[in-house]
């Protein structure tokens, strides 16, 4: 049994408290942090897809990373950069296909989505349950 | 896990972690302008220096670089003696005397109570401080292009032969990490000059935004087997590109398990 | 051809030494650094012409021996004429026809080619009479001026590998390192740590690889003792190593000379193709299950590269800098293994220690600083070169006995031990022991033994602004108080030198130098204000005239000094007024000059050419 981040964009209605809630967890120094979901429409009328990491298995961000910033958390199945370590050269940000490693420009570092540790805040606040944090068999 | 004393307080820390994070960790405000986490300590702006004793070394002190010292069990540490305030003093005084325009060094010094120098400036300041994380990260990317040159108070950073380095991808990571932003770069156009040499940014091929340069991305994908096409997009594209396909997937299965 | 056995390195010291004795007679000549600048190669081509031209009955041109440097650099080049033991100085190649036609065919003796003893002008006749040389204790440069260093026969005649042979058959590496540590041998480059204590704690590191190196290094202004000793007798280095290397277990070692010295590096690669020819570096050395081999690692001559951490990096061909060692080079040292790195004289004492005994060793010099110490002897001293005295020999005995006093019969006015980061000595001090402690408790240092001495005509500002001039240029610069800090030292002895110094500004320097001692990463910046701080301590007199009464005592810096014509002496003859650059003297011919001091710039160029003192500096 291993936890998932689950999305379901059939139910996702473009709200984007995921973001809101997003940006406020990952607040520092007073400073509201990018967003790392994206709910972007889905190509068709009131479809949207909340863009976020997808963790992948051998994920483009790690391989472009030269000072091996991004690693794998065992306990929450996210890769994690650790923002110490990084030295913002955005090669991970070009890397990705999904365009889920991200700068902010307010914080002035490199981010991506890194489950909030194990506990996605977004999940909790979807009011439509399209975006769950649960275990499954795998 | 070891057990230190760090002014009269008891921490716990993982072995063979250096003094610098533990202070870090227990947000003692130790000024360092040479450390960072992606290379290997340094020890060279000596502001990170702290006291150390031990019970059986009998009232024997030692002042070491916290950056480079490991921390082992039942040290005894004291980071705000007068004696290292002292030295941080005349390091900061030092440092003014170099770099006296520089707001970075103007603040720590101010932080200490160092308002001007009292040596004598140098001719020719500039806002250098020769902290070498520029060369070290740029060692640690892997691409090394550029470097200290001379010795002594001659010392500065340059590519190799003052020339334009032929092994920089204009990444900017030196420039990015420079903690008085003394090394300078342009992005004209679509054109990033960095060290003298012009490198070509990369444009997404929809909206026409900037991302990395050419060269640092054929880089990635010969060292490290990224696919070329990859870089055509930028992040925000490549997201609504994502969408877009996630999209015509929800349609079809009505759920997206990731 | 390989030697075997120990048993067949004996057979063969004994034939080396038979066929070392079958010339009757023997010349000598120094071919050490300083010989070879005066000329001792065209003494040696002179030898070779003549005889090509005459017969001498017993002497053929193979009894010219070139050998290492015999340390009396002063009166170069040098003959010794053997088995007489005649000793001749400042020869010229023109001489060498008198010298084969008397000394050789007729056994006479040419006065005009002895050494005169500067205090009671005898002549002397013999080399060990020399009070150069009667006064020294020579175990490191046994060899030196004895043999040619370029010939590894030579060397196994004198006894050598005789103690690499006797390490091998006969004791095991911790009675090695129990012999070395029971001698107190103290590391010879400047820090005087126990060498037995050392290479314990290498050999007791758990790894697969140990390293040895020679620091060979040697920076200092002034100093020639490692360079003299790796010219003149380089396999006595290669044999310490070797033991060295028996003792803690390493199968590579490094001598890490500097470039500057060509002739050394030369020299050091001969021996070492000649051992690996001879079976005594590669494989099973002398039959023993012992595997040795090295390599020369050649500096650029950074004198930082001295400082074991970046002389380590330096070999591992990266950029010399030193970084921080909380984990000693003996435990992870070059390529992060366990690590040996000793000055050359260090290693050159191991084999005399191994053949006579720790105990014998011991007796020599004073407790705890056993054996001797190499210097090398210069500035206004009679004598200069390179000595060897017993430990604790005091400074009076090196500079008056040995160095023949100061030139001109000028008074003393200070010593300088240990190099750059060193301090100056003055006259209340000539009568410390030399060793390792009491330099250190004199506020001086031991260094690998530079030994400048100085006369009343030296200002010690100026030689305290010397030696951080030198530090600034040398100093790596990578961390702050060392580049910044000495930078800040040398500016500040510029302005007092100049006249604009303030009393302040000599507590300034004080305070600054205790903090870069402190705060300086390796030893070249914990060390180096150890020149201005010794001056401080022994010479504030002078640094207080040069800035309260504007004066330089010593008549050195420029901005403080006047040249003045002293008319009573003055004959006017005109000579300054022809060597003035400037035309800052004017006067006429038989009238007393005068000197125009807007004009004048203060090169001394009339001082040099007045025949009759009748210009004085003040």
């Amino acid at each position: 049994m291993k936890s998932r981040f689950i999305v379901t964009p059939i139910l996702c209605t473009g709200c984007r408290t995921c973001e809101l809630a997003c940006s406020f967890t990952h607040a520092k120094d007073g400073k509201v942090g990018r967003s790392r979901i994206y709910p972007l429409n889905g190509g068709f009328k009131d479809l949207y897809v909340p863009v976020v990491c997808l963790q992948c298995e051998d994920p483009a961000c790690v391989k472009s990373c030269l000072v091996d910033a991004i690693y794998f958390n065992e306990n929450t199945g996210a890769y994690e950069i650790n923002t110490e370590i990084c030295v913002r050269c955005m090669a991970c940000v070009a890397a990705c296909p999904f365009g889920c490693s991200l700068f902010d420009t307010q914080q002035n570092l490199v981010i991506k989505c890194d489950l909030c540790g194990g506990d996605p805040v977004c999940a909790h606040f979807c009011p439509t349950k399209a975006l769950t944090y649960k275990s499954i068999a795998v | 896990m070891v057990t230190v004393t760090i002014n009269g307080k008891l921490v716990r820390a993982k072995e063979g972690e250096m003094l610098l994070a533990v202070l870090r960790r227990e947000k003692i405000d130790i000024p360092a302008l040479c450390h960072h986490e992606a290379v290997e300590p340094y020890g060279a702006c000596r502001l990170c220096m702290v006291e150390i004793t031990r019970k059986e070394w009998d009232g024997w002190k030692n002042m070491v670089t916290s950056c480079l010292y490991p921390v082992a069990d039942g040290l005894i540490i004291q980071t705000h003696t007068t004696d290292l305030i002292e030295l941080r003093k005349t390091i900061l005084d030092l440092y003014l005397a170099r770099c006296p325009n520089t707001p970075e060094i103007q603040d720590l010094a101010a932080q200490y109570g160092v308002m001007q120098t009292s040596y004598e400036q140098v001719a020719d300041p500039n806002d250098c401080i020769l902290c070498g994380l520029c060369t070290r990260i740029c060692d640690r990317m892997g691409f090394s292009a550029i470097s200290a040159v001379n010795r002594g108070h001659g010392r500065e950073i340059a590519p190799p032969l003052k020339n334009a380095p032929p092994d920089c991808v204009g990444c900017l990571a030196c420039a990015l990490n420079c903690p008085t932003n003394y090394i300078k770069y342009t992005d004209i156009g679509h054109t990033r000059e960095i060290w003298g040499r012009k490198f070509e940014l990369l444009r997404d091929a929809k909206t026409g935004q900037l991302t990395i340069t050419k060269e640092f991305a054929e880089y990635l994908s010969k060292h490290r087997v990224i696919p070329q096409d990859y870089f055509d997009l930028n992040d925000e594209s490549h997201r609504k590109e994502t969408a877009l396909s996630l999209g015509k997937i929800a349609i079809w299965s009505r759920e997206v398990p990731q | 051809m390989k030697i075997v056995s120990p048993k067949q390195l004996e057979q063969l010291a004994a034939e080396y030494k038979k066929t070392a004795d079958r010339h009757k007679k023997m010349v000598i000549v120094c071919c050490g650094t300083g010989c070879l600048a005066n000329g001792a190669q065209k003494i040696v081509d002179a030898f070779a012409e003549c005889l090509s031209r005459r017969k001498v009955k017993d002497f053929t041109v193979e009894a010219v021996k070139k050998t290492g440097c015999h340390g009396f650099c002063e009166q170069g080049p040098l003959v010794v004429i053997e088995p007489q033991g005649t000793f001749y100085t400042k020869v010229k190649p023109k001489d060498i026809e008198t010298i084969i036609e008397k000394s050789i065919e007729n056994d006479e003796v040419i006065e005009k080619f002895l050494f005169t003893n500067p205090k009671d002008g005898r002549k002397i006749e013999k080399y060990p009479d020399v009070p150069f040389f009667s006064h020294q204790h020579r175990i490191a440069l046994r060899n030196l001026g004895k043999i040619a260093p370029f010939d590894i026969r030579e060397y196994i005649a004198v006894d050598g590998y005789k103690a690499l042979a006797k390490v091998l058959t006969t004791m095991t590496p911790d009675q090695v390192i129990d012999e070395i540590t029971k001698s107190e041998l103290r590391g010879r480059g400047g820090g005087g740590f126990s060498a037995g204590k050392k290479w314990r704690t290498c050999r007791n590191v758990p790894s697969d690889v140990h390293y040895v190196i020679c620091n060979g290094d040697e920076g200092d202004p002034g100093a020639f003792m490692d360079r003299s000793i790796m010219e003149g007798d380089p396999h006595s280095v290669l044999e310490g190593m070797m033991i060295c290397a028996f003792a803690v277990g390493a199968k590579q070692g490094y001598i890490y000379v500097r470039d500057e010295y060509p002739l050394a590096v030369i020299h050091l690669q001969k021996a070492i193709a000649d051992c690996e020819e001879h079976g005594l570096l590669g494989d099973k050395i002398l039959g023993a299950d012992f595997s040795f081999s090295i390599r020369i690692a050649r500096g650029a001559g950074a004198f930082v590269c001295g400082e074991s951490s970046a002389l380590m990096r330096s070999v591992a061909g990266e950029v010399g800098e030193p970084r921080a060692k909380y984990i000693h080079s003996v435990i992870k040292g070059l390529y992060d293994q366990p690590t040996v790195l000793n000055n050359v004289e260090t290693f050159v004492n191991v084999p005399v220690i191994i053949n006579h005994g720790a105990d014998w060793f011991r007796k020599i010099g004073v407790p705890k600083n056993s054996g001797t110490k190499v210097f090398s002897l210069v500035g206004k001293v009679r004598n200069t070169g390179l000595i060897e005295v017993a430990m604790g020999t005091t400074m009076r005995e090196i500079i008056y006995d040995i160095g023949g006093g100061i030139i001109d019969g000028r008074p003393f006015k200070g010593v300088q031990t240990g190099g750059p980061s060193g301090g100056c000595l003055p006259e209340s001090k000539l009568d410390l022991p030399v060793d390792f402690d009491s330099l250190t408790e004199a506020g001086s240092m031991m260094g690998s033994g530079g030994m400048i001495v100085m006369d009343d005509k030296t200002c010690m500002v100026d030689v305290a602004r010397y030696f951080l001039q030198f530090l600034v240029s040398e100093s790596c610069g990578k961390c702050v108080p060392c580049r910044e800090g000495l930078y800040q030292l040398h500016k500040l002895t510029i302005k007092i030198c100049e006249g604009n110094g303030t009393e302040v500004d000599i507590e300034k320097m004080e305070k600054l130098s205790q903090q870069i001692v402190v705060g300086s990463l390796c030893g070249l910046g914990k060390s180096g204000p150890n020149p201005l701080l010794s001056t401080i301590k022994y010479y504030r007199d002078e640094y207080l005239a040069h800035i309260r009464d504007k004066k330089c005592p010593a008549g050195v810096c420029r901005n403080l000094i006047t040249y003045r014509v002293i008319p009573e002496l003055c004959t006017g003859c005109l000579a300054c007024i022809t060597a003035c650059a400037y035309h800052a003297i004017t006067g006429q011919k038989k009238e007393p000059h005068v000197i125009n001091q807007d004009l004048c710039e203060k090169c001394g160029a009339c001082v040099a050419v007045c025949k009759h003192d009748a210009i004085e500096v003040s």
